[in-house]
């Protein structure tokens, strides 16, 4: 790889790509950054800029949206370095304007690290929204009525998180001393809660009876991001071993893992606007598709190498035939690894006539490529011709965040100071978490090494086992696009229904619109979701 | 324009106040018991060796190989290798826990050993490396040659010599042990499509660093596939002739400790000189490689970063080594006779630059990953 320090690479930067779907474009006039932008300013240190989206309810007179003369309802936080800003967001149709923020703060001695809207109480013109700090600060403020501001943990230290619609101050000593929790999610249902943190574990938790559930290792390193599928049925989290790791939750396993990312993946997150259904299935009335199943899932991700990756997760990656696995090349000391012992088995009915998408799956000869013996088997069968893709075209508040409600409740009845008494000091997981799982779920964390607790978080120990394959017995994803789209790391990306949105670690919001959808208004498909059963 | 001064003054200054800072930092209950963090006094630009030994010592496998051979061997004639057991071992058996040491005999032996080192002048840190790991070596190999020789003098009155149990020179050394992995380099004629596999030892890897990229890319990018051709095309003993080919190199047999070179400096033609690279490269603390061959024996090693010589400033010539290291769990940043505990958080500062505006720059550049398993 020739790389020349003084190439910049500023000409690759993609402003457009292509998926099956069609083509997706960069608003260059959608771009939202500090208002008077000089040129560089030295990123050290600035690099958690992250997006808060939110769209305002009508107001009461049923008000229509750019009623109130700012042209939209929607409402646009990010943070760089000290600064935070919230402006109105106009969406693909309007270009940004940066003149005039809704709000704008600067701290001093701190950074404001996340930030969240609150949408349960949000009017026309009041929104709460929440910011947290470097330091550990949690501050709320009402950036349309300026009333409200409140500080919260002014005199302690204490891990806070925030993520979409859910604040959540957590008193659970989770892991290793020390090992700090990079990020969490709670499932569509509300029901579990994933998190990832910097020893490199994915734990996913009953949250009522704090039970560990489940649990996956990275291949490598930390786990950075973690997103739960809009069905709850897997989560998918990025880390410092570039890659994106697919954990089924009924099977409690690693099903695939995606490699297309030059660094750390720093946000990964399903679009649910993107799901393919098999085509007889598509025909069936509304009422039935609640039992449908999904036979593709659109994953997006980004990363800290500049680059956009999309994924299409199959049906026939995340249920591999009992064939392709067991012809897997295993290395000599794998006994662990069992073809009998992996679940999944069995093949769905409907796998047979599931269409395999572009992309080589379960490819468990991890070094295909350039392999001399030339006995790879690469199965790439490019067939999308009956695939319904259905890019949603539903109403925001409903299928834009899938679940949501549930999950919001909970916010509803959160306080800031009342829970921390109610939580247990020092939950370790170490202990009781184990036994259950093991007990609960056959198929889950089938450790060998169930009797040592201590070894049962031994990263050496758990390679070879459904927590950690080792990387010739695990599919490998190839991602469906991989684009540099910006010249800095990438520190956010969204998903909405007409567009998603990336912020990068210069402190800049883009906005992408979807492809178009259909020509001089000709119908489109008008399928909307509903929610995709969730899994309890 | 160096920016790696050695005054002497200076360091006497800075020295009182910021040692005992070190051990505040650490806190008496917590400082690890036989262990010393000892900064190590420059000599006139020789932060490259000083970053580089720093960075070894706490490579603890190779530190007790070290301080072994001290013990074995009492009384020999002075070598580099000497000179390094004397310094590690008076680091290891100082009274107090923190200070700093001048390594004034190792440095004399270092210039006597070899011309390109025996003047003021910065030198590349890794070429150092190069060179210690390489003539500690062969002083070990020349030592045990030596009593091979004489065991068969001795024994040589005898009808037959005792070769079996003789330690042999093809046997690996405690160097090799530590630091030597395999590549194989795999070529496929396009014309015949034989594949040729050759095994090759080696005590680093040398990779090429892209922009915003990680350790891990650019490892696998070293691996990656190329084409033999035009000028560089592949003799084949097939066809027994140049052929097109395809060639790839991937690690066969990983090292105990593997030590990556960020080639951070590229001789740029326009400029008729090597100018500095500081592409941010991510290195994360845990590490297991994804190039590795078919046949290896434990692919999936999973290593932890130990040490990293950092590179500051701007050019080869120029600029100014450190060293970051893990001792105990927690990090100590060595700056010639300075030791700052610093926090892990603060590696990202060494990652490197995203923007080419500035030209100087604090970059990792040689990094030591320790196999877990020979941690215990």
């Amino acid at each position: 790889m020739a790389v020349q320090s003084d190439s910049g690479g500023k000409d690759d930067v993609k402003t457009q790509f292509v998926t099956r779907e069609g083509t997706y474009r960069l608003m260059t006039l959608s771009e939202y950054s500090r208002p008077n932008r000089v040129g560089y300013t030295s990123g050290s240190g600035s690099s958690h800029v992250r997006v808060s989206l939110v769209s305002l309810p009508p107001g009461p007179g049923g008000g229509t949206p750019g009623s109130d003369g700012q042209g939209s309802d929607d409402r646009i936080c990010f943070n760089h370095g000290k600064e935070l800003y919230v402006y109105v967001y106009r969406g693909i149709k309007k270009a940004a304007d940066l003149t005039k923020p809704v709000d704008k703060k600067m701290y001093k001695g701190t950074n404001p690290t996340c930030h969240d809207f609150n949408t349960i109480t949000m009017t026309l013109d009041s929104v709460s929204l929440v910011i947290g700090f470097s330091t550990g600060q949690i501050q709320l403020i009402d950036p349309i009525k300026k009333e409200l501001s409140k500080l919260y943990n002014e005199e302690f230290f204490c891990l806070i998180f925030i993520l979409p619609t859910i604040v959540f101050s957590t008193r659970w000593v989770i892991g290793a001393e020390g090992s700090s929790i990079n990020e969490f999610a709670f499932s569509p249902c509300g029901t579990n809660l994933a998190v990832v943190s910097q020893d490199g574990f994915l734990r996913v938790f009953h949250y009522d009876t704090m039970e560990l559930i489940g649990r996956a290792r990275s291949y490598f390193g930390g786990f950075l991001c973690v997103c739960w599928s809009p069905d709850g049925k897997y989560v998918v989290v990025g880390g410092e071993d570039d890659l994106v790791t697919v954990w089924s939750f009924n099977e409690r396993r690693v099903v695939a893992r995606g490699q297309g990312h030059r660094s750390w993946v720093s946000v990964v997150a399903f679009d649910p606007y993107v799901v393919s259904f098999t085509d007889e299935q598509a025909e069936e009335t509304e009422e039935d598709k609640k039992s449908e199943s999904v036979q593709c899932y659109r994953l997006g991700s980004v990363s800290q190498d500049t680059q956009l990756c999309l994924w299409d997760l199959t049906e026939d990656v995340l249920r591999p035939p009992v064939r392709a696995r067991a012809s897997a090349h295993l290395s000599p000391n794998s006994q662990t690894f069992s073809p009998n012992g992996v679940i999944g088995m069995k093949v769905a009915p409907k796998a047979a006539k599931t269409n395999k998408i572009g992309h080589k799956h379960a490819e468990l000869n991890s070094n295909a490529s350039g392999e001399p013996s030339g006995a790879k088997q690469k199965t790439k069968v490019n067939n999308v011709s009956t695939l319904n893709i259905s890019v949603g075209k539903a109403k925001e508040e409903t299928s834009g965040s899938l679940g949501v409600n549930s999950l919001t409740q909970r916010l509803a009845g959160f306080s800031f100071g009342e829970r921390r008494s109610e939580h247990r000091r020092n939950f370790s997981l170490t202990k009781p978490a184990d036994q259950k799982t093991s007990a609960s779920n056959s198929v889950a964390l089938r450790g060998k090494s169930a009797g040592a607790q201590s070894d049962s978080y031994d990263p050496l120990k758990l390679i070879g086992t459904p927590s950690c394959p080792r990387f010739d017995e695990c599919p490998v994803l190839e991602p469906l696009v991989c684009k540099k789209i910006a010249h800095e790391r990438l520190t956010a990306l969204l998903f909405r229904s007409e567009y998603f949105v990336t912020a990068c670690a210069d402190g800049c919001v883009n906005t992408w619109a979807r492809p178009a959808r259909a020509h001089n208004g000709e119908a489109r498909p008008q399928r909307r979701f509903e929610r995709i059963d969730l899994v309890d | 324009m160096s920016i790696c001064q050695d005054l002497g003054l200076n360091f006497q200054q800075r020295m009182g106040a910021n040692i005992s800072q070190l051990e505040r930092d650490i806190g008496s209950e917590q400082f690890p018991p036989n262990e010393h963090y000892f900064g190590l006094v420059n000599f006139g630009n020789t932060c490259y060796s000083n970053s580089v030994l720093q960075a070894l010592y706490f490579c603890r496998p190779f530190r007790e190989k070290v301080l072994e051979y001290k013990a074995k061997n009492k009384r020999t004639k002075e070598t580099l290798l000497t000179c390094l057991a004397d310094l590690f071992y008076s680091i290891a058996t100082q009274k107090k826990k923190v200070g700093s040491i001048a390594p004034k005999k190792f440095i004399a032996r270092l210039r006597k050993e070899k011309e390109e080192f025996d003047n003021y002048m910065q030198q590349d840190a890794h070429e150092f490396l190069n060179f210690l790991i390489n003539h500690i070596n062969e002083i070990i190999l020349a030592e045990r040659n030596q009593s091979t020789l004489k065991l068969q003098k001795n024994v040589s009155g005898e009808s037959v010599t005792c070769n079996g149990t003789l330690p042999h020179s093809s046997e690996p050394t405690w160097v090799h042990e530590i630091f030597q992995g395999t590549l194989t380099s795999e070529t496929r004629c396009l014309n015949c499509e034989t594949v040729s596999s050759k095994d090759e030892h080696f005590f680093d890897l040398q990779v090429d660093v892209g922009q915003n990229t990680s350790i891990t890319h650019c490892l696998k990018c070293f691996s990656d596939t190329e084409t033999l051709c035009n000028d560089n095309k592949f003799k084949c003993d097939n066809c027994s002739s140049y052929q097109e080919a395809q060639k790839r190199m991937r690690v066969k047999k990983l090292p105990l400790i593997l030590a990556l070179h960020l080639k951070r400096f590229k001789y740029m033609e326009q400029y008729n000189r090597h100018i500095k690279v500081s592409h941010r490269v991510v290195f994360p603390l845990e590490l297991r490689l994804f190039n590795t061959s078919d046949d290896a024996v434990n692919p999936d090693r999973l290593y932890d970063l130990v040490a990293v010589v950092v590179h500051c400033g701007s050019g080869p010539n120029r600029g100014h080594y450190i060293s970051i290291v893990k001792s105990h769990g927690f990090w100590l940043l060595f700056d010639d006779d300075m030791v700052d505990k610093i926090d892990a958080s603060a590696i990202e500062d060494f990652y490197g630059l995203t923007s080419d505006i500035q030209k100087s720059s604090e970059t990792g550049y040689i990094l030591f990953y320790q196999s877990r398993d020979a941690s215990c």
